[in-house]
């Protein structure tokens, strides 16, 4: 009897009789970009933040979690963890962005320009995830299909010449068909504005410096109207999100489940741990990583022409100065265990009580505040570095300017020559972006590793081995169900 | 000789009851009479004579007259070929079994002074390894048959008086009439598409003809820790860390700056762990007439935890009867059980794992209460590893369990014409599950802050409907017999889901509408369903030949369309040498001789539902706007599998049952091959597939083949009777082919952040530890250097004092590449042995079990020895390596750079053991105060569990209670252990 034995799934939809309307299409696009947040793999979620930030000779991550000290130290095991989390939820997005691009046509409610900017969404979120495996991995995978049978689960890697060509051609894409701007409805999509930059940045990464001058160089004029805010430090607060600065954002809020650990289901809280997780102990923090010494001490070796610290040193950073307060406490109330001057306040939700009592009261570890993916300062000092970089440091100065002035720090000396602007640019990268993600692959791709990282009081800079450590291996986990992996050399 | 009255009583030896219609007789004349419906019998005969006493399913006795009043006391027999066993869906005579069934009677469990039946069998089944599920009150069992035959749920079916259930944990053992375990295709093959892992078939007691029989039973006993892990006190701990940060270049910890005050600190073992009270009560009544028996029986169970907190209740009610009018006869189970487990919360973030995993890791110079803190406890604070104060985590977070089992099968039969029955069977089984979680608000130490009081209910119900047409037929002709069996059955389970939680609940209150704070709900619901005719065939001729056929059809929800349906036929035969005219004249030495043969397939469909449909999976969601508002996310994250089918089991099985020494002595003996096609098993596919879980498939075949005996003496020397078993099962595995070929499965997580330690792989055995080898430690700069490979060092972070590990591939570092077979986690045998015996008041039952050959990882060790972390050191990092003193220790250094504390087989010991599981001695009054107390009989005992174990293993307990994945096994995860208890009871067993 067939009807007895025939029992349908009560509680989900099946992929038969989903793609039907432009809601399948958006909630799609949901799925795909929360995992940019995503506590465990996530780029921008807490253990993502460690991993790009850990290796950095600007960062510190303590000895709790085994490995992450392991690669902060620079003695990993392909079995990290974190790692491979980075890698799987890269290929989760990839692999939900494809579907996006291959189910979008049966909807048909919807006209052909609507299909194409959700294909153009779709591409730039699988973009932005190779780009996130180049900069991580170099060779890897490319799918830019769902996995129809058994066979198509094993793909070999491709060299990272080809994943960098696939990002830039996935932003190209992007940048095409996407708006310049959403409705207040759906602020914090990918514009085509942020599908320009990201496509400019992977230009910078792989030193077509033409390109990424041409390309960067668009997000100056209209239609866009990008503008640095005024403050720096409003980018990295709650009031501030989604500005006149931000280009591409990470959206975080407390409107969802309770539990950040959750896993992908309505219990799960749609902001990130970082905070609480940064935070110290005195307020309810895990203080997980610090500030090191070199980065305390780059800030302070310009000082603005108030003959003050950078407003950037005091947005990113809290030590004891006179009047310092920190979670609404006096700094000198907390205290610096690991022997470094300071600890991270970008980011933090420092005008709270604590770490753990959210905006609804609720307690909880996730904040709401969004990660600033690609800011308008970041244009411009790519932009700088890739007129610079052409042989053309005079061109660089009005952008340079920009970030100096914000910074009140005093008109740079004229006629700088390439080396100079480049050492110019290299110091404002390193305080302008600290904590946000940049610093290790920004030394990677100057060849300055080795020389930076031998040259600061990062722990376990001595187990740094040139080369290997400048990527990631392939994690044991991809090595052990897929024939076809080849491990990176060195690992 | 004069002739006198001679009255007499029998009671049985199992139940202290009286045994009705017991042929007495005269030896060596005709003379005789039967026992009344009180056991009472009257005979006229001379003192010095001597009675033989046979009744059905006891061993014959001999008593001689020595008074004129008697009490005799029969012992059921262990070799009795009248005996029946219980098949599926019936019974035979044990003299017409052709298949391998182990059993076990409910007297021979009875009242072992713990607190769960399956407990009280390890040991004693062979083929039939039963593992403790964890030390946790109420955690029960693990059952494995025939070793693991699949590789995913390996656990056998169930059967409780004809109906499915999904544990027999639960049940008490005063319930308990008999445990049959069906272990080849010949006895399983009638469950079908379910029988693949074996089948445990019980059966619960049924009440007498004759007057009512009242039995009341109670147990009290203490429970303490066997065995506790060794860890540093306080200024031991601070002289480890401070070497460990000098050596590691880093400056030394606040907490540890001066060792020497710190002095021993807090124990945190001795704070969580106590001497835990465990008691058990049983009452039971029974009896009937000519028409119909019943049989009532209530049990009440209350253990607590040897870590405090936790704890156990059980409530149990069963009835049964059966009455019989003309041609038709009825009965019905109903057996109720209400179930409160306090569990221990299993962790709270940070590193420590639940509390007993903090126990052992938390730093001894942290306090244990701080009244100024909210919740009233202390806590770790400073740089050190997230560990939880595990007293903390067991009193400010409640977590508990109430489950309520409902099992209730009803049948009515008819006897359409002599010899032909038709059964209509209806078994309905509902449970419902609440899982409460209460987090009270508090701050512990620095590092563990809950702002809110906050709840969260989750509510489970399964239900099973079961509908069960049968029809039976036996006939006997001339030298043959025949018993056939056709039936079609139906099954549906419906099971649903809900989760309600609710943060900020004031103080005090615990419903979730009390709650101010964040809501969240979820539920879901699932449905299976199977369709199956069956049919069966027992022949014998002349009680030599033996012949059994049975064949099941199933169809299955589980699967999609065209691999629904699955057939599983198997065949056996029999040939009772001793029933042989040759054999006449060696029958009085060797009452039994029987060869037994059976060839069969089996199913299994034990995988979640629906796996042949790719989903949508809803609510994965993220946050847009300019007022950020949650923007419902729903796509599919994995892959489906549209064409699985069953995975199903070939079984050769070849035994002999033997009794010698004039039935003094008996064997059955089996050996069995299984081999398992198109193993159903998540495979695991690779991340950049984007699935987020591993699709089912049909992955491989693996095949287990092994050998098991059971023997059992009985004798007597003058007034001692004693009886032994002894019980042995060899089962070695190969896995054969497996997912893409070369596929390789990686498991058994030893630590919070650990790599596998486990590999399955085509052509070695399941779950084989397969980890780097540790190859001593580097004495010197020397050794390090010399240590290379084409000039380049292959440990260039090894100082001194650090472990060399074996660069097994030669390619000049040390990688997961390296990792080599180290042992596996199943044993070469198990075994069990034990022995009964009284002498006059007195009886002494004592249970020995053990297994030997088989490896455990211990995962608690790696962290206790790292050095590397700051939590709490095991004892013997007092005697790390320094450049003065060498030992096998290495260095202590924090940070670790060498990683000296990766899994590897540092970690790996030996995991042989022998168990002392029961010591029991027991007194039973004699007759002179019974009949003053007018009771059949009385027994106190007092009783032993785990006594002792002799094993090399280090960890709390090699019967490692770890449940879950079949990759896991014999890795100890003490990080989320709960360890093994030692029992001391005292109990009274009274019949009225």
């Amino acid at each position: 009897k067939k009807s007895t034995l025939e029992l349908l799934n009560p509680n989900q939809l099946t992929t038969e009789t989903y793609w039907k309307t432009e809601t399948d299409v958006q909630s799609a696009l949901a799925a795909t970009y929360g995992l940019l947040r995503d506590v465990n793999g996530g780029f921008w979620g807490v253990r993502g933040i460690e991993t790009s930030n850990g290796r950095g000779d600007d960062f510190f991550i303590r000895n709790d979690v085994a490995t992450l000290y392991q690669l902060s130290t620079f003695t990993n095991t392909p079995d990290n963890g974190p790692v491979n989390d980075m890698w799987n939820t890269c290929y989760r997005a990839i692999f939900r962005a494809n579907q996006i691009m291959e189910n979008v046509d049966k909807v048909s409610e919807l006209s052909a320009d609507a299909k194409a900017a959700y294909v153009a969404e779709a591409k730039f979120l699988r973009g932005l995830n190779y780009f996130i495996l180049a900069i991580n991995f170099g060779d890897a995978p490319i799918n830019l299909k769902t996995a129809a049978t058994k066979d198509d689960y094993f793909v070999a890697k491709s060299p990272e010449a080809d994943v960098w060509a696939q990002a830039k051609q996935d932003f190209t894409d992007a940048a095409a068909g996407l708006p310049v701007a959403y409705d207040k409805q759906w602020v914090g999509r990918a514009t085509r504005g942020a599908a320009i930059a990201y496509l400019g940045k992977a230009q910078l990464y792989t030193k077509d410096w033409p390109g990424a001058a041409t390309t960067l160089a668009k997000l100056t004029t209209a239609p866009f109207n990008y503008q640095l805010m005024p403050q720096y430090g409003d980018n990295f607060v709650v009031a501030h999100e989604n500005n006149q600065e931000s280009v591409f954002e990470i959206q975080l809020g407390d409107v969802g489940g309770t539990d950040p650990w959750a896993g992908e289901n309505s219990a799960q809280a749609l902001g990130v741990t970082t905070a609480q997780e940064f935070a110290p102990a005195e307020v309810a923090g895990w203080f997980e990583v610090s500030p090191t010494d070199k980065l305390f001490n780059e800030f302070k070796k310009e000082k603005t022409v108030d003959n003050d610290f950078d407003p950037r040193m005091y947005a990113t950073l809290i030590w004891d100065y006179p009047g310092a307060t920190f979670y609404t406490k006096p700094f000198t109330s907390f205290k610096l265990i690991f022997g470094y001057s300071s600890m991270f306040k970008k980011y933090q939700n420092y005008t709270q009580k604590d770490e753990i009592t959210g905006a609804s009261g609720a307690s909880n570890y996730t904040s709401s505040n969004n990660e600033r993916a690609l800011r308008y300062d970041d244009v411009l000092l790519m932009l700088a570095e890739a007129l610079t970089m052409q042989g053309k440091p005079g061109e660089a100065y009005p952008f340079v300017k920009q970030i100096r002035d914000r910074a009140k720090l005093a008109p740079l000396t004229a006629g700088l020559t390439q080396d100079q602007m480049m050492a110019e640019i290299r110091h404002q990268r390193m305080l302008e972006f600290a904590r946000e993600g940049q610093r290790f692959y920004d030394l990677k791709r100057w060849g300055l590793l080795k020389q930076e990282i031998t040259n600061s009081d990062k722990v376990g800079k001595q187990f740094y081995v040139a080369g290997k450590h400048d990527y990631f291996p392939v994690p044991q986990q991809e090595m052990n169900s897929n024939p076809k992996m080849v491990q990176n050399s060195h690992w | 000789q004069q002739q006198v009255t001679v009255t007499g009583a029998v009671t049985s030896k199992d139940d202290g009851a009286p045994l009705p219609g017991v042929a007495v007789t005269i030896k060596n004349t005709n003379q005789g009479v039967a026992t009344d419906a009180d056991g009472k019998f009257s005979i006229r005969t001379s003192l010095g004579s001597t009675l033989v006493l046979k009744a059905l399913g006891f061993a014959p006795q001999e008593v001689s007259v020595t008074s004129q009043k008697l009490s005799i006391v029969m012992e059921s027999s262990k070799s009795d070929l009248n005996e029946v066993v219980v098949i599926g869906y019936g019974t035979v005579r044990k003299k017409d079994l052709t298949g391998a069934i182990a059993n076990i009677k409910g007297a021979d469990i009875k009242a072992q002074g713990v607190s769960d039946v399956t407990k009280s069998l390890q040991g004693r089944l062979p083929g039939v390894t039963i593992e403790s599920a964890g030390g946790n009150p109420g955690a029960g069992t693990r059952i494995l048959i025939r070793g693991v035959g699949t590789l995913g749920d390996a656990a056998p079916l169930y059967i409780v008086d004809g109906v499915q259930v999904p544990s027999i944990n639960n049940l008490s053992q005063l319930d308990i009439q008999s445990i049959d375990v069906l272990k080849d295709a010949s006895a399983a093959a009638i469950y079908g598409s379910r029988a693949a892992n074996g089948v445990v078939l019980v059966t619960t007691r049924n009440g007498k003809s004759g007057p009512p029989v009242v039995q009341v039973n109670a147990n009290y006993g203490i429970q303490n820790l066997a065995h506790r892990v060794d860890v540093l006190n306080a200024e031991q701990w601070a002289n480890v860390s401070n070497a460990a940060h000098d050596a590691g270049g880093l400056t030394r910890l606040d907490i540890a700056q001066n060792p020497s005050s710190l002095g021993a600190g807090t124990d945190w073992q001795d704070v969580i762990y106590r001497t835990a009270p465990v008691q058990q009560y049983q009452i039971l009544t029974s009896g009937g007439g000519d028409k119909g028996t019943y049989s009532i029986s209530g049990s009440y169970t209350d253990q607590q935890g040897i870590v405090t907190v936790t704890g156990y209740k059980r409530y149990n009610f069963r009835a049964k009867s059966e009455t019989t009018k003309g041609r038709f006869r009825f009965g019905e189970t109903v057996l109720l059980t209400r179930e409160k487990t306090i569990n221990m919360a299993g962790g709270w973030g940070g590193q420590g794992g639940n509390p007993v995993g903090s126990a052992a890791k938390m730093i001894p110079v942290f306090q244990v209460y701080d009244s100024s803190a909210l919740g009233g406890f202390a806590g770790a604070y400073g740089p050190v590893v997230n560990v939880a104060n595990p007293l903390a985590q067991l009193h400010l977070e409640d977590i508990n369990t109430t489950s309520s089992n409902v099992l209730t099968n009803v049948f009515g039969e008819v006897t359409i014409i002599p010899g032909l029955t038709y059964k209509l069977n209806m078994g309905y089984t509902a449970n419902f599950t609440t899982d409460e979680d209460y987090q009270k608000r508090h701050t512990v130490g620095t590092l563990f802050t809950h702002a809110t009081n906050d709840l969260s209910l989750t509510k489970e119900e399964t239900q099973l409907l079961l509908l069960e047409n049968t029809l039976n037929y036996s006939k006997t002709f001339g030298k043959s017999s025949i018993q056939a069996l056709a039936g079609y059955t139906y099954q549906k389970t419906d099971y649903s889901y809900l989760l309600n939680a609710r943060t900020d609940l004031p103080d005090g209150l615990r419903n979730i509408d009390a709650g101010r704070g964040t809501s969240t709900n979820q539920g879901n619901g699932l449905e299976s369903a199977l369709l199956s005719t069956l049919g069966r065939l027992i022949y014998s001729y002349d009680d030599r030949y033996l012949l059994t056929a049975s064949f099941r059809r199933d169809g299955s929800s589980r699967f999609g369309a065209a691999y629904r349906y699955g057939n599983f036929p198997s065949v056996a035969a029999g040939w009772n040498i001793s029933n042989e005219k040759f054999f006449s004249s060696l029958t009085s030495a060797i009452p039994v001789l029987k060869l037994r043969a059976s060839y069969g397939i089996l199913g299994n469909q034990q995988i979640d539902d629906y796996q042949y449909s790719a989903v949508i999976s809803s609510n994965i969601n993220y946050v847009t706007g300019q007022e950020q508002q949650k923007w419902f996310g729903a796509i599919q994250t994995a892959f489906a599998t549209p064409n699985i089918k069953w995975e199903s089991t070939k079984t050769s099985n070849v035994g002999v049952d033997a009794a010698f020494l004039k039935g003094r002595l008996t064997l059955t003996a089996d050996y069995f091959v299984k081999t398992t096609s198109d193993v159903l098993l998540n495979v695991p596919i690779p991340g950049s597939t984007g699935s987020i879980s591993d699709p089912v498939v049909n992955a491989g075949r693996l095949r287990n083949n092994g050998f098991e005996l059971g023997l059992g003496y009985a004798d007597h020397a003058g007034k001692l009777n004693y009886s032994v078993f002894g019980t042995f099962s060899r089962v070695k595995n190969k896995v054969l082919e497996l997912g893409t070929g070369s596929q390789k499965i990686f498991g058994g997580q030893p630590t919070h952040h650990g790599a596998s330690s486990t590999l399955t792989e085509a052509g070695g055995p399941i779950s084989a530890f397969y980890l780097i080898k540790a190859d001593g430690i580097f004495n010197s700069q020397e050794e390090i250097d010399a240590y290379a490979k084409n000039g380049a060092l292959i440990q260039p972070n090894a100082a001194p004092g650090d472990i060399k590990f074996q660069d097994t591939n030669g390619d000049g570092q040390i990688s997961d590449e390296d990792k080599v077979y180290a042992g596996s986690p199943f044993p070469s045998f198990e075994y069990g042995f034990g022995i009964t015996a009284n002498y006059q008041h007195f009886d002494l039952n004592a249970i020995f079990q053990g297994t030997h050959g088989n490896k455990i990882y211990n995962g608690l060790r790696q962290d206790l020895e790292s050095m590397s972390l700051e939590f709490n050191y095991s004892t013997a990092t007092l005697n790390a390596w320094t450049p003065e003193k060498h030992t096998d220790i290495p260095r202590a250094v924090t940070g670790d750079p060498n990683i000296n504390d990766r899994t590897s087989t540092r970690f790996l010991e030996s995991g042989s053991y022998l168990r002392m599981k029961t010591l029991q001695i027991g007194y039973t009054i004699g007759d002179p105060l019974k009949n003053k107390l007018k009771i059949s009989s009385l027994r106190a005992y007092v009783s032993a569990d785990n006594l002792f174990t002799i094993t090399n293993y280090t960890g709390y307990n090699p019967d490692l209670g770890r449940t879950g994945s079949i990759f896991d096994r014999g890795v100890d995860f003490g990080h989320v252990a709960y360890p093994i208890a030692r029992t001391l009871s005292v109990g009274l067993q009274l019949t009225l």
